[in-house]
């Protein structure tokens, strides 16, 4: 469904090439969940911008359903994030004037009329769909934004460091919602702790903007995803 | 794809601008205050010769005649108007005249007092609007006198008053002249009895007055007897040179006051620009996370341009109605107790202030579109950009 062919992504630092992501080819298949793991600057949130059309690569080429993501123009790269993407960001980021359900329903996507309060019940936030951001707590306003990455159930849903702002608990919790009402949708989840990734269907290990280890997980690798 | 939206939409310019009250009424005052201070200063301004229009509007109604270098000549200009005039004659007044002043609101403007035989004097006040008088008229030869309501109020006379009088410096007459009637008419007015004139005043020349019948021909009256008595040892006096005279008189006075208010314009436009830009520069990372969920920078653009536009409009709009308010209560306070001329719906001075909402929009469109121009979002999802 998405595909990533050779990707790289460079920019010249003082007249040498810095590559932030090199020659990355992976695919991303429908209803799976692919973690990227890696220590801080391996080029992990890179790869995940590349990869929803926020970044354009340099170098190869990034497909979805076929069609070249960097081909499309600014506005239909923008039309698809909205129409068919999620994302989660490392922070919370939540508008401060609206409520929690109105955080979730500037996402222009249809769902019955209820499901964002139906998504914020299922991330036991129905009691407080309409504090506004500064009414709720950290790993809340992540819930918030978790229903926000799932209204309207995206065809894949991005992740980066969805954990990073949240204690370890919460943050497993975050990454299990996530995992558990994405429903048909894939889940490409950046992360720097390993153990988010239990419930992923492979993972793929970056090292200074490249590749370093096989695939892990699913059909792909012989390892288990757990054993990372 | 298409999808509709689920609940309304919670990215309305309005639900931003209600939610953000603290941010947007200052804003909207500061455009309001502006858009009065303009409107107010030009309104005042253009009161001044709305007052020598008003004062004075009593000349629209006849011809003044006075002969130049030869008192005699008074009836034989009046004779040749009468068998030259274009347009039908209603009425040929032979009258006095005494000097006195009225107040404005730049100091004393000078005004005649008309001394008219009996028979006269019903006719002009008739002439003048006046549709009935408290008191009565003057008895012939005394020295009393009849005012309308404007004067009355302007120079706070009210029946038994003296209007001249030995003591009064703007108003010298040997004789105290008693107010004996206020003629109720809009029109400024002030009439006493010829033989008063003839008797204690100086020059003693007979002035003339002449009436078209038809009053709308009273203009082309004026202008012909103006032209016709050019080089001539006459003068005529007519209401279109106190309309000439007035605006040449304010031509310098509004080029610097168009100055004024431009700069006026330019300073309030840059500040407000800057404010704008400043509150839109804090809500970076909202239009970050947008464009990174997928609204694209068109949509953000006109989403914060509507809200701009919405702010300045409803400021000035409001602007105009707290001009409208204040110019009312300078009205009902300063101006109107003293028959001072105000327009409290003066369209020009409405007008002066509609450049400054324009000039916002444009500063603030501007601005916005070059910072958005080279916008990433990524920064702000990164925190690079908070």
């Amino acid at each position: 469904m998405l595909r990533a062919v050779n990707a790289s992504l460079n920019y010249q630092d003082h007249g040498r090439d810095i590559f932030a992501c090199r020659d990355i080819s992976i695919d991303v298949q429908a209803n799976e969940f692919v973690g990227i793991l890696g220590p801080s600057g391996s080029g992990k949130s890179s790869l995940l911008y590349l990869l929803s059309g926020l970044k354009t690569p340099t170098g190869g080429d990034i497909l979805y359903q076929g069609k070249s993501i960097p081909a499309m123009s600014d506005e239909d790269r923008s039309r698809l994030r909205i129409e068919e993407f999620g994302f989660v960001f490392q922070q919370p980021f939540l508008l401060g004037y609206l409520t929690a359900l109105e955080n979730i329903s500037v996402i222009p996507r249809a769902g019955s009329p209820n499901e964002a309060h139906e998504l914020l019940e299922q991330l036991g936030m129905g009691a407080k769909a309409h504090r506004f951001p500064h009414e709720l707590s950290g790993g809340e306003r992540q819930r918030v934004c978790v229903a926000r990455a799932l209204y309207g159930r995206p065809k894949i849903i991005f992740a980066d460091e969805p954990t990073a702002a949240l204690d370890h608990k919460n943050g497993v919790s975050t990454v299990n919602l996530l995992n558990r009402l994405r429903g048909e949708g894939s889940l490409v989840m950046v992360t720097h702790d390993p153990t988010m990734l239990d419930g992923a269907d492979r993972v793929i290990r970056l090292a200074d903007g490249e590749m370093t280890a096989p695939i892990l997980g699913g059909h792909e690798s012989a390892e288990p995803t757990r054993d990372i | 794809m298409t999808r509709s939206r689920a609940a309304t939409n919670p990215l309305a310019p309005l639900t931003y601008l209600r939610r953000n009250a603290g941010k947007t009424i200052p804003l909207t005052v500061v455009i309001v205050m502006a858009v009065m201070l303009v409107s107010g200063i030009i309104s005042m301004i253009n009161s001044i010769p709305l007052s020598i229009r008003t004062i004075y509007a009593y000349s629209k109604k006849f011809t003044g005649v006075t002969p130049r270098g030869d008192a005699t000549r008074t009836q034989v200009i009046l004779n040749e108007i009468k068998a030259k005039s274009p347009v039908a004659i209603d009425r040929v007044i032979t009258c006095r005249t005494a000097g006195t002043v009225v107040q404005s609101i730049v100091g004393k403007w000078p005004f005649f007092i008309l001394g008219l035989s009996p028979d006269d004097m019903t006719y002009y006040l008739r002439l003048q609007n006046a549709t009935d008088i408290d008191g009565r008229l003057p008895k012939p030869g005394a020295a009393e006198a009849v005012v309308s309501e404007p004067v009355a109020r302007n120079l706070n006379l009210k029946i038994g008053s003296n209007l001249l009088g030995p003591k009064l410096d703007d108003g010298f007459s040997p004789n105290n002249v008693k107010v004996v009637g206020i003629a109720k008419t809009d029109q400024w007015v002030m009439v006493v009895p010829i033989e008063y004139l003839r008797a204690y005043h100086f020059p003693p020349v007979d002035l003339g007055i002449v009436v078209a019948k038809n009053p709308a021909e009273q203009d082309r009256l004026d202008r012909w007897a103006d032209k016709h008595f050019k080089g001539q040892r006459a003068a005529i006096l007519a209401y279109f040179q106190i309309e000439k005279n007035t605006d040449e008189m304010f031509r310098t006075l509004y080029q610097i006051l168009n100055v004024v208010i431009g700069t006026l314009v330019i300073v309030i436009t840059f500040m407000m620009g800057m404010l704008i830009n400043i509150y839109q520069s804090q809500r970076i990372v909202e239009f970050g996370l947008l464009q990174a969920i997928g609204y694209t920078k068109r949509q953000i653009l006109s989403r914060v341009l509507t809200e701009t536009a919405m702010v300045v409009v409803v400021g000035w709009l409001f602007g105009l109605l707290a001009a409208y308010g204040l110019l009312n209560v300078a009205n009902a306070t300063l101006m109107a107790p003293r028959a001072y001329a105000i327009n409290p719906v003066d369209k020009v001075a409405y007008l002066y202030s509609l450049p400054m909402p324009i000039a916002i929009l444009v500063v603030a469109a501007a601005t916005i579109t070059v910072r958005f121009k080279n916008f990433d979002p990524i920064g702000v999802v990164e925190r690079r950009i908070v």
